[in-house]
């Protein structure tokens, strides 16, 4: 019995740690806005046609902040904000149907969760004195804070917010 | 007091009663006077405060029998976030996970540290609700349900989201909201009303959700979104990890529950998505390629 649980575990986190995150060969799209498509994934490229508002696109690659896109009338290279993915969502449908119990599998594994906060709930609770302690006692320092983010290769960037569009 | 306090912080707002207060409309511009002579805080980006790091030790936290309203202290901004996000717990405990809790607390507080107030004790908590959602309180108070954090592929995505309830900390969004509604409710007072001005902290705060409905807008989330996705990048990570978030958002359906909420106090992914691509422009193209660190995020199943 003893062995079987263990061997769970490991089948477990063998795919906890393998759980695909690559995406679709092919994804679909469209366009968030019109833009310029070009020969390369530079600014000043040459065009190579339009995209037009909410055409849909094939997405061939992604290169940087650039998505190579292929329109019904041409194919070139877009920054990736004016695409609106439409494939991405292949793990995040199968989490959140799951998560929520709503897939109709009735697989419903958490009772604990609150089903929807919804404005009416959020506005009778009640303080809660004994979570507010917990949240408490489980913050970090700047400096455990920075560590971390060594560990992790992380290395702080100069860079000014970006201004509000027009 | 508590139960009530707590809506008006979340960066969600309350549509349902946004039209109660037109009565006070009458009142808003005096009050907005007040506000900009009292406060200074018009509609100014977030001032880098260094004070966050001097009145930790010069101001000793008490409880607040009043608010001053007019120019909150750090401290009370603290512990006005601190009743509104007890109320939160109230309706959405913690996830019982403590490796999840402290991994969050980390990267946010990673992310909190490239911001204008580093200082701030900054409090970060994954919540037990299948909603996609996140919130934030005034003080350093964010919290986000287990909902959305399983929808994260790597911690880049994680760290733009708390980049964007970082945000509206820094930039007082929910602050400037209750505020408003504060001096709102003096000048009522002031006019004679029933309020008497031992009862006035209490009644801004207890209304401070419909306020919050009203006049936090799609500005602010807009803006929001902005500093947030730049907070995760100064923080090292890929500027993308946001936008991706919000690409997957965009994928639910509008009508599921578990995104009712986050819907109706949020302009649509799709929106959101197409205003940072026009703020953006050629300004990312520049910037370095960033890490994404999906072998690091928390998994939590």
């Amino acid at each position: 019995m003893k062995r079987h649980t263990w061997l769970y575990l490991i089948v477990a986190i063998g795919f906890g740690l393998s759980s695909p995150i690559s995406l679709a060969a092919t994804e679909s799209g469209t366009a968030l806005k019109a833009d310029t498509l070009r020969v390369q994934p530079f600014a000043d490229a040459k065009s190579s046609g339009a995209l037009i508002k909410n055409e849909p696109l094939e997405i061939i690659t992604k290169k940087g902040a650039w998505l190579q896109v292929k329109t019904k009338k041409s194919t070139g290279w877009v920054r990736l904000l004016s695409v609106k993915r439409a494939s991405t969502g292949n793990v995040l449908k199968g989490t959140v149907a799951v998560a929520t119990g709503r897939a109709g599998t009735g697989k419903v594994v958490s009772t604990t969760g609150i089903r929807g906060l919804s404005a009416e709930e959020l506005k009778a609770a009640q303080f809660n004195e004994t979570e507010m302690k917990k949240l408490e006692s489980l913050a970090v320092s700047k400096a455990d804070a920075q560590k971390f983010a060594s560990s992790g290769g992380l290395t702080a960037n100069q860079a000014a917010y970006l201004k509000g569009a027009k | 007091m508590h139960k009530s306090i707590f809506a008006a912080l979340v960066t969600t707002a309350f549509i349902a009663n946004v039209y109660a207060f037109d009565l006070g409309k009458a009142l808003e511009g005096a009050v907005k006077e007040k506000i900009q002579e009292t406060t200074g805080t018009k509609t100014e980006p977030a001032n880098t405060d260094n004070a966050d790091n001097q009145n930790a030790v010069a101001d000793t936290p008490t409880a607040q029998p009043q608010i001053n309203w007019k120019s909150p202290s750090r401290d009370e901004e603290v512990a006005i976030g601190r009743e509104v996000t007890g109320s939160l717990l109230g309706a959405a405990p913690l996830v019982k996970n403590d490796d999840l809790q402290q991994y969050v607390n980390k990267v946010g507080r990673w992310v909190a540290s490239q911001s204008e107030r580093p200082d701030l004790p900054w409090k970060f908590g994954v919540i037990e609700s299948n909603d996609l959602n996140a919130f934030a309180a005034p003080g350093g108070y964010v919290l986000i349900t287990k909902g959305l954090y399983q929808t994260f592929q790597n911690e880049a995505q994680l760290a733009g989201v708390l980049g964007h309830e970082i945000a509206h900390v820094v930039q007082k969004h929910h602050l400037k909201v209750m505020q408003k509604q504060a001096l709102l409710d003096m000048g009522a007072g002031l006019l004679g009303d029933k309020f008497g001005d031992n009862k006035l902290s209490k009644k801004a705060i207890s209304t401070g959700a419909e306020i919050s409905a009203r006049n936090l807008d799609k500005s602010a989330e807009y803006e929001a979104d902005r500093i947030g996705m730049m907070l995760a990048y100064r923080a090292g990570y890929d500027v993308y990890g946001l936008p991706e978030v919000l690409q997957n958002m965009a994928q639910i359906n509008k009508s599921d529950d578990s995104v009712a909420l986050l819907f109706k106090t949020h302009p649509h992914p799709d929106e959101r998505l197409a205003q940072l691509g026009e703020s953006a422009g050629s300004q990312l193209d520049k910037l370095k390629a960033g890490k994404t660190l999906e072998n690091r995020l928390y998994l939590l199943r």
